[in-house]
C-alpha cells in the first residue's frame, strides 16, 4: 500500500502484474504466481519438494506465490506453510496414482474463483502426470492468464500409453507460453514429444539443499566397502540390473556390503538374489525411507550406485555426491549433464559395464585415490542451489509476462495446425465449450462480487509487512 | 441505530443493523436478507404446475393435478418454516455471552446461546464452499479438556452468507496486544470490527 502500486495495465487481459517502485517501469516486477500440481505435501517426492523450495525462494524474491493441489485425506481447504505460502487443497476426486480425474471442465468454477480472488497473473503447472496441472493450463488460457509448464519426467515414443500421453501433451503445450525442462535431454524429449518450438523451452535443473546432505566421516566403517542404492524398486530404476550385479561383485570382494533403501514391486528380485547366494549379512534391504532419513543412509557408504534405465534429471546422484560418495551411474537420459566427469563414473546400462564401473570405483577407494568427501561436498554445493533455480525461473516469468496470451481465434488455429485434424478439432470444440462455460460462470457470479483475498506474500503480503509481523501468526490462523 | 447495505457472496443485497443498548458492553447486530420474491415464487409454482399438466396430458389421470396442488402448498410451507431465514441477529453482552437468533419467514425463531467463558476467540477464516472460496466469520469455542485447543467452530450469519473482509481486522488485531484483553472485551472489539468489515 505504501509503495505506490499500479494496479492495472493497459493490456487487454484483466489480470496483469503490478509493479513496485513507481519510477522504474520495467524494474522489480512482482508476479502473482499460482503453482498447480496434483503432487504436493503430504505426498513425498521430487516434484513436491521442487514446488515447495521454488515457491519459498520466489517468496524471498518478493513475489506472491500460492499453491493449488487436491485434498489429501483430511487435509483440505486453505492452509499456510512457512513464510505465508498459501496452499489450496481442493476437494477433487483422485483417480489414479494421486492424479485427479479430468473432464476438462469440472474444475473450472473453483480454479477461476481462486485465480480471480488471488489476482493471479501467472499459472505455473508442474508434472505431465498431473491431470490438474493440464486442466489449470487449459482454464488459465481460456481466462487469458499467462502459463508456464515444468516437465519433470522423460517418456518413450513406442508403446500405446506414451503415444496417447504425447498426443495430450501436444494439445496441452501447443499454446502454453513457456515450458521448463530439468535437463537438456529432457528438453529434447519434450520438444520431440509435444512437437514444440525449442525457442520456448528453457532448461532449469533441479537443486538440492546442500546443508541437508553433509558428509559424515565418522559414520563410515573403515574395513569394509559399502555400496548404497537409494531408489524406488521399480523396473524404470533398473533393479533387475542390480540383481545381476550383487552376486557377481559379492563373490569377488569378500568385504563388500550393499545397502538398499526404497520399496517397490522389484523388491522380490533382490530378496530372491539374497536368498539364493546366502547374502543376508551383506545385502541390507531397508525398505521405504523417509526423506529426512536418506542422508543418514547415504553417509554409511562409500560408493553410490544408480542403475536407472531412464531419468530426466537424477536428484539422487547429486544428493549422494553432496554427501561425499563416489557415484557410479548408468549413462541414460539427462544423467551425463548432471555431474562433472571427475565426480561420476558412467557405464552402459548392462550388468557387465556396471560391474566394471564399480570395480574401478572400488579400486580407486582402496588405493585412496578418490577425493575426500568434504572436497566433493564443497564442489557439488555450488552447482545446484534453489536460489539460482528461482532466479532463472523469474527470468522466464519476466519474459512470459511481456508476451501476449493467444486470443481465442488464434488459439483455435494453433490447435488445428499443431494437433492433427481429429484431435485438433475435438480440443478446439472443448476450448470453445470451456469459454462458454466461463462466460456462464461470469454471468452467475461476476468477478465484482468475488472478494479479493488478503495477500499473505508478495509486495503487499500480510506476512511480510513490517508493522504486523508480531501479530501475523495470530492474525492468519487457519483451522486445523 | 444505523443501517447499512451490503451484498452477500451470491451478489444479493443484505442490510446490517447495529443497535447499542444503554450499557456500553451490550450490542446487537442483525443481518436482513431479501424477502421472498414474488418472481421466484411464481417461477417455482409455474414449473411444478407445467410439469403436472404435462404428466396429466400423458396419463389422463386427474389425481396428478391435485397432487401438484398439495406439493406446491406443502413445499411452500416447508420452505417458509424450515429453509427461508429472513433475519439473523447476534446479541453480544460482554459480561454474559453471545446469543445468535435466526428468524424464519414463517415467524419461527431458533436461538443458540454461547457463554462468554466458552468463547476462545472470534476469527475470520477461509473455506471452500459450494465451488467458491469464501471468508466467513466464526466463533471458536474452548475445549474443556485442552486449554489451548478448540472444540468447535461456530459460523455466524451462515445463511445470509455475508462477505467478511479481513482487511481492517488483521490490522487492528495486530495493533492491540491481544493476550492482555479479557475474552469478553476482545469479542466486543471483534464485533466492532465486524461492523466495519462486513
Amino acid at each position: 500500500m505504501a509503495c505506490g502500486i499500479e494496479a492495472k495495465e493497459t493490456l487487454p487481459e484483466p489480470n496483469n502484474s503490478y509493479r513496485v517502485n513507481c519510477g522504474k517501469w520495467s524494474l522489480l516486477r512482482a508476479h502473482r504466481i499460482c503453482m498447480v500440481s496434483d503432487f504436493f505435501y503430504p505426498n513425498m517426492g521430487g516434484v513436491e519438494s521442487h514446488i515447495y523450495q521454488l515457491s519459498q525462494c520466489l517468496i524471498e524474491r518478493g513475489h506472491k506465490v500460492i499453491i493449488v493441489t487436491h485434498a489429501y485425506g483430511n487435509r483440505k481447504g486453505v492452509r499456510y506453510l512457512t513464510n505465508g505460502l498459501k496452499i489450496y487443497y481442493l476437494p477433487l476426486k483422485v483417480m489414479y496414482n494421486q492424479s485427479t480425474a479430468t473432464t476438462l471442465f469440472h474444475s473450472l468454477p473453483l480454479l477461476r474463483y481462486i485465480f480471480v480472488r488471488e489476482r493471479i497473473n501467472m499459472v505455473h503447472s508442474h508434472s505431465s502426470f498431473s491431470a490438474m496441472a493440464h486442466d489449470s493450463l487449459f482454464h488459465a488460457k481460456t481466462m487469458g492468464i499467462h502459463t508456464v509448464f515444468t516437465d519433470h519426467s522423460l517418456f518413450g515414443f513406442a508403446d500405446v500409453s506414451s503415444v496417447l500421453t504425447n498426443k495430450l501433451l501436444t494439445v496441452s503445450l501447443c499454446d502454453t507460453n513457456h515450458i521448463i525442462c530439468v535437463s537438456y535431454t529432457s528438453k529434447e524429449n519434450t520438444v520431440l514429444r509435444a512437437a514444440l518450438d525449442p525457442e520456448i523451452v528453457s532448461v532449469i535443473p533441479n537443486a538440492v539443499d546442500p546443508a541437508e546432505f553433509m558428509p559424515d566421516q565418522d559414520r563410515r566403517n573403515g574395513s569394509t566397502i559399502t555400496i548404497v542404492v537409494v531408489s524406488r524398486l521399480v523396473y524404470r530404476k533398473g533393479i533387475d540390473l542390480l540383481g545381476g550385479i550383487i552376486p557377481e561383485l559379492c563373490q569377488k570382494y569378500p568385504h563388500l556390503h550393499f545397502l538398499v533403501g526404497g520399496e517397490g514391486p522389484k523388491r522380490l528380485v533382490l530378496e530372491e538374489v539374497r536368498e539364493r547366494y546366502q547374502l543376508h549379512d551383506r545385502v541390507h534391504l531397508l525398505g521405504a525411507l523417509e526423506h529426512q532419513d536418506v542422508r543418514n543412509v547415504l553417509v554409511q557408504g562409500q560408493i553410490f550406485l544408480n542403475t536407472s534405465l531412464t531419468e530426466a534429471f537424477c536428484m539422487a546422484i547429486v544428493e549422494a555426491a553432496s554427501c561425499g560418495l563416489q557415484v557410479v551411474s548408468t549413462r541414460v537420459g539427462g544423467i551425463p549433464e548432471v555431474l562433472p566427469e571427475n565426480l561420476i563414473i558412467l557405464c552402459e546400462p548392462s550388468v557387465k559395464s556396471l560391474c566394471e564401473g564399480l570395480e574401478k570405483a572400488i579400486a580407486q577407494h582402496q588405493a585412496e585415490r578418490s577425493p575426500s568427501p568434504e572436497s566433493i561436498h564443497n564442489t557439488v554445493k555450488t552447482f545446484y542451489t534453489w536460489r539460482n533455480v528461482a532466479e532463472r525461473t523469474e527470468k522466464v516469468y519476466d519474459r512470459v509476462a511481456g508476451e501476449t496470451v493467444l486470443p481465442m481465434c488464434e488459439r483455435l488455429e494453433r490447435l488445428f495446425a499443431h494437433c492433427g485434424s481429429v484431435t485438433g478439432y475435438f480440443f478446439a470444440v472443448c476450448a470453445v465449450v470451456n469459454f462458454l462455460f466461463l462466460l456462464f460462470l461470469r454471468w452467475v457470479t461476476p468477478d465484482s462480487i468475488i472478494d479479493i483475498a488478503v495477500d499473505a506474500t508478495g509486495p503487499n503480503g500480510a506476512w511480510t509487512r513490517q508493522h504486523i509481523s508480531t501479530g501475523a501468526k495470530k492474525g492468519k490462523r487457519t483451522e486445523a | 441505530m444505523q443501517e447499512q447495505q451490503f451484498t452477500n457472496i451470491y451478489g444479493g443485497a443484505i442490510s446490517l443493523q447495529c443497535r447499542s443498548y444503554d450499557a456500553a458492553s451490550c450490542r446487537e447486530f442483525s443481518v436482513c436478507t431479501q424477502k421472498l420474491s414474488l418472481r421466484g415464487l411464481t417461477a417455482c409454482t409455474c414449473a411444478v404446475w407445467l410439469a403436472a399438466y404435462a404428466l396429466f396430458a400423458y396419463t389422463e389421470n386427474s389425481a396428478v393435478l391435485s397432487a401438484a396442488i398439495f406439493v406446491t402448498l406443502i413445499g411452500l410451507l416447508f420452505y417458509l418454516h424450515f429453509v427461508k431465514i429472513d433475519q439473523e441477529s447476534l446479541l453480544v453482552i460482554a459480561s454474559l455471552g453471545i446469543q445468535m437468533t435466526s428468524y424464519y419467514a414463517s415467524g419461527k425463531e431458533s436461538t443458540t446461546f454461547i457463554e462468554m467463558n466458552n468463547v476462545k476467540d472470534v476469527v475470520i477464516n477461509e473455506a471452500i464452499y459450494m465451488q467458491k472460496v469464501i471468508y466467513y466469520l466464526c466463533i471458536l469455542l474452548k475445549d474443556p479438556v485442552d486449554p489451548h485447543g478448540i472444540s468447535e467452530v461456530v459460523p455466524v450469519f451462515q445463511t445470509s452468507a455475508a462477505r467478511h473482509l479481513p482487511t481492517r481486522w488483521t490490522a487492528s488485531k495486530a495493533a492491540g496486544p491481544s493476550n492482555s484483553f479479557e475474552g469478553a472485551v476482545q469479542v466486543e472489539i471483534n464485533m466492532c470490527i465486524l461492523e466495519t468489515t462486513l
